[in-house]
């Protein structure tokens, strides 16, 4: 039996992985200051380096500590049974703030909210109603309004498309707002631009089910492409990287990304095929909110933001710039400045109240 | 299928038919025992599974597509504008389809009650034509008044299976050598993993593949190592290795990948080639000779797992260690060896299957992006009997549901959305439970071998 002398060798190997695994991911260094205040956040499954809202409301709080000179933990769930326990140990630290990200949080954040009412709580993504808890929320429909309005603007084939991870309040948000977007486009122009992948009135559409299927991002992407969309709107997460590799593979589709600015956040190769981005500003929302808390001034009237107050943006169009055709660009400047004034008004069923 | 044959090839003795091979024999919808030579022992075991199944979807569809029945032509397009030979676009009534496809959906499922009451059992070929007819039946339904596109749901459905086939022909031998293979998955992502970045680093896309075989096979050393040497319970290491590689692969994207991106995680992605003729061949051609090498290989692998399991001596070693490993040993083959080899060789393919993921699909590596492949493969294993083949088609069924669902939701089907993520499932279990029938995998699969 040879294989019998490699087996320390294995032993070791696997060992010392997760030695490495175990001791690593310390948290960020505490910036030791005059200051007692001290934050913990919490992830919902997708971790902390997910490019979306984990990952900005993390360098939200990363920059307060930087900015007020507080001192800042994160605790990662991995699955939904880290949930409630992680909840439980970031408000037992003792700290004076607790931030939780994602609406999966909501039921462990309200308990131990009416728990300890001395700790300040916000949450991300899902509306609480408590003395203590501050939610942070996002009309993203606002901003993809705009995106809906550019993509009719700029398809060539007179069909756009937009689809999700799940059919969950904070995604189908984007797509009612995408293709609500498209519609005005429509009646502005008199054109006929198809929104696939979406039906606002049946609040139903194409998913892939998850958040992590990269490669079936990539198949749905490529149905729509040869359904004759150029322009998709993926609200998926990471899925939405399988939407940008079909869309360089075909040569002609473009890609709107969400969350954050695509440009700074995906792989070199898809900067030309990137139209523009969504923008969510949750790191900023959590900045503020922090700051606020350390001067006293901690409310739990809920934040949203909108495309008046910053939290919500439509990203530059960065590469395409010059392909845009003639006025579209200020059209959609003009259309944003009619949402901030309020004379557009873009509803949705999953609109923040 | 080949159940009245082994009856018959065996009559007077029993061992003929415990030797066939099992994937063939567990096909028959209706388990006949062999008849004795003399007709002294004859049992007949009626099996009304499949006439009631058809009856059951034949309602379905009476529902479906006769009373619930859509207006409208729907439009099937069989031809992408880019290709050679034009086929023009097929349009069928949609009422008329669905009350056509209704009533011969009707005549089968009477024709299987007839054969059965007949003693004689449902023939594959009917059941198939029965699976075509219902799903020919629903198309034309989900599609009223809008255009189908054929060959983008046929190609979405052999980039969805890719992954699958490779799962699963890892899944095949580990199982046929008598080792439970539960960690396709981590294989699966092993492999996406360090061909990534393998790739990336060098710039050679053709050794991040040698590197994802390397890698399946390290995780597969391992199942191998604890469940041939230290005897533990395989299903369990399978487990924990699939926990393990997520959890390291995980911590590598974050801490390493995703902070040196352009340098670690940005791989060069293969390109498609197009075979020459073959690719112009109208549907066919676009669907499978307009791929990638890894397609190509997985159709080479496939063949090759296929005839080298059951027309070679090393297929035969394989098989027998799995079935039989005590009297595999008496002859004397090594068993502990040849289980090693082969799970670490099922690693290897699975791991291949892997790097389809990156270098075949997106690119970069993305955290848990295999997002539960492995375990669908492990089913095609056990839905195709632990037969290279119809493991390749169980996986093709399953991709091609999932792609159904997407290509259904982008044209508006008037199915909700949560129903059609459904469908892959629910058809895996329809078929497994339906129309294949008793399952039976290799009988010391498994099981540790000690030595006595």
């Amino acid at each position: 039996m040879r294989y019998t002398r490699v087996l320390p060798v294995l032993a070791v190997f696997t060992g010392a992985l997760l030695v490495l695994a175990g001791c690593s991911p310390a948290p960020a260094p505490s910036t030791a200051s005059a200051s007692t205040y001290c934050a913990r956040m919490v992830t919902n499954q997708g971790g902390i380096d997910d490019r979306s809202f984990n990952q900005s409301s993390w360098e939200g709080l990363q920059k307060a500590e930087t900015d007020f000179g507080i001192s800042a933990q994160v605790l990662i769930s991995t699955n939904e049974t880290d949930l409630a326990p992680n909840v439980e140990q970031a408000t037992a630290s003792g700290c004076a703030f607790v931030l939780t990200v994602g609406f999966e949080l909501a039921d462990a954040t309200t308990a131990q909210a009416a728990a300890h009412p001395a700790t300040h709580f916000a949450i991300v993504d899902d509306q609480i109603d408590a003395p203590n808890v501050k939610s942070i929320l996002f009309d993203t429909a606002q901003a993809s309004y705009l995106a809906g309005y550019l993509a009719a603007g700029v398809s060539k084939t007179g069909k756009v498309a937009t689809f999700g991870g799940g059919n969950q309040p904070p995604v189908t948000l984007f797509m009612d707002g995408f293709v609500d977007g498209v519609a005005a486009y429509n009646a502005k122009h008199g054109t006929s631009v198809q929104a696939l992948g979406w039906n606002k009135t049946t609040q139903d559409g194409v998913f892939t089910g998850d958040f992590e299927d990269v490669n079936k991002g990539k198949t749905v992407t490529q149905a729509f492409i040869d359904q004759g969309a150029d322009i998709i709107l993926p609200v998926a997460g990471q899925v939405g990287e399988g939407a940008a590799a079909a869309a360089v593979e075909s040569k002609t589709a473009k890609i709107i990304w969400v969350d954050n600015d695509g440009y700074d956040t995906l792989p070199a190769e898809y900067k030309p095929i990137l139209l523009t981005s969504v923008m969510k500003k949750t790191g900023d929302a959590v900045e503020q909110i922090v700051g606020d808390d350390t001067k006293g001034t901690f409310t739990n009237s809920a934040y949203v933001g909108t495309l008046a107050n910053g939290g919500v943006d439509l990203a530059p169009y960065h590469d395409l710039t010059s392909s845009l055709p003639a006025g579209l660009a200020d059209e959609v400047t003009a259309l944003k400045a009619a949402i901030v004034a309020g004379t557009v008004v873009v509803t949705s069923p999953s609109s923040p109240k | 299928m080949s159940s009245p044959l082994s009856a018959s090839a065996a009559s007077g003795t029993n061992l003929a038919t415990e030797v066939a091979d099992p994937g063939t024999r567990a096909t028959a919808t209706q388990h006949e025992h062999p008849d004795s030579s003399n007709g002294l022992e004859k049992t007949i075991v009626k099996s009304y599974k499949a006439p009631i199944a058809f009856a059951i979807f034949t309602v379905i569809a009476l529902v479906l597509f006769v009373v619930l029945g859509r207006d409208g032509v729907s439009t099937f397009r069989l031809s992408n504008d880019n290709d050679l030979i034009q086929l023009p676009a097929l349009g069928v009534p949609t009422r008329i389809a669905g009350i056509v496809a209704t009533v011969l959906l009707a005549v089968i499922a009477v024709l299987a009650y007839l054969r059965v009451r007949a003693d004689r059992h449902v023939p594959l070929w009917l059941t198939s034509l029965f699976g075509v007819l219902f799903l020919f039946g629903f198309l034309a339904w989900a599609a009223a008044g809008q255009t189908l596109p054929v060959p983008g749901l046929l190609v979405g459905t052999v980039s969805l299976s890719v992954p699958l086939i490779f799962g699963a022909m890892g899944g095949v031998i580990s199982e046929r050598v008598g080792v439970v293979n539960v960690a396709i998955e981590g294989q699966l992502l092993a492999g996406a993993f360090a061909s990534a970045v393998v790739a990336s680093i060098t710039g050679q896309p053709l050794l991040g593949l040698v590197v994802a075989m390397i890698a399946g096979a390290l995780v597969s050393f391992v199942l191998a190592a604890f469940a041939i040497k230290y005897l533990v319970d395989q299903v369990i290491v399978g487990v924990v290795l699939n926990v393990l590689v997520i959890g390291l692969t995980n911590f590598l994207y974050s801490q390493v990948l995703s902070k040196n991106a352009e340098v670690l995680n940005s791989p060069p992605r293969f390109d498609r080639i197009n075979i020459p003729v073959l690719s112009e061949i109208p549907i066919i051609g676009p669907t499978l000779f307009r791929q990638t090498i890894v397609v190509y290989l997985m159709y080479i692998g496939v063949a090759a797992v296929y005839f080298a399991l059951f027309h070679t001596k090393w297929g035969l070693r394989v098989r027998a260690v799995g079935e039989h490993p005590q009297a595999a040993d008496t002859v004397g083959i090594n068993v502990s060896g040849t289980r090693f080899w082969n799970v670490l060789l099922a690693g290897a393919i699975a791991g291949l299957g892997g790097a389809y993921f990156t270098l075949g699909s997106v690119g970069a590596f993305n955290k848990e992006m295999t997002a539960g492949a492995g375990y669908i493969a492990l089913a095609a294993v056990i839905f195709g009997q632990w037969d290279p083949i119809r493991a390749t088609l169980a996986a093709l069924l399953f991709g091609f549901a999932s792609n159904l669902q997407n290509v259904l939701g982008i044209i508006g089907s008037p199915v909700p959305s949560e129903f059609m993520l459904m469908l892959p499932y629910v058809l895996t279990i329809f078929a497994v439970a339906g129309l294949v029938g008793r399952s039976r995998g290799p009988a010391a699969s498994g099981r540790p071998y000690i030595k006595a």
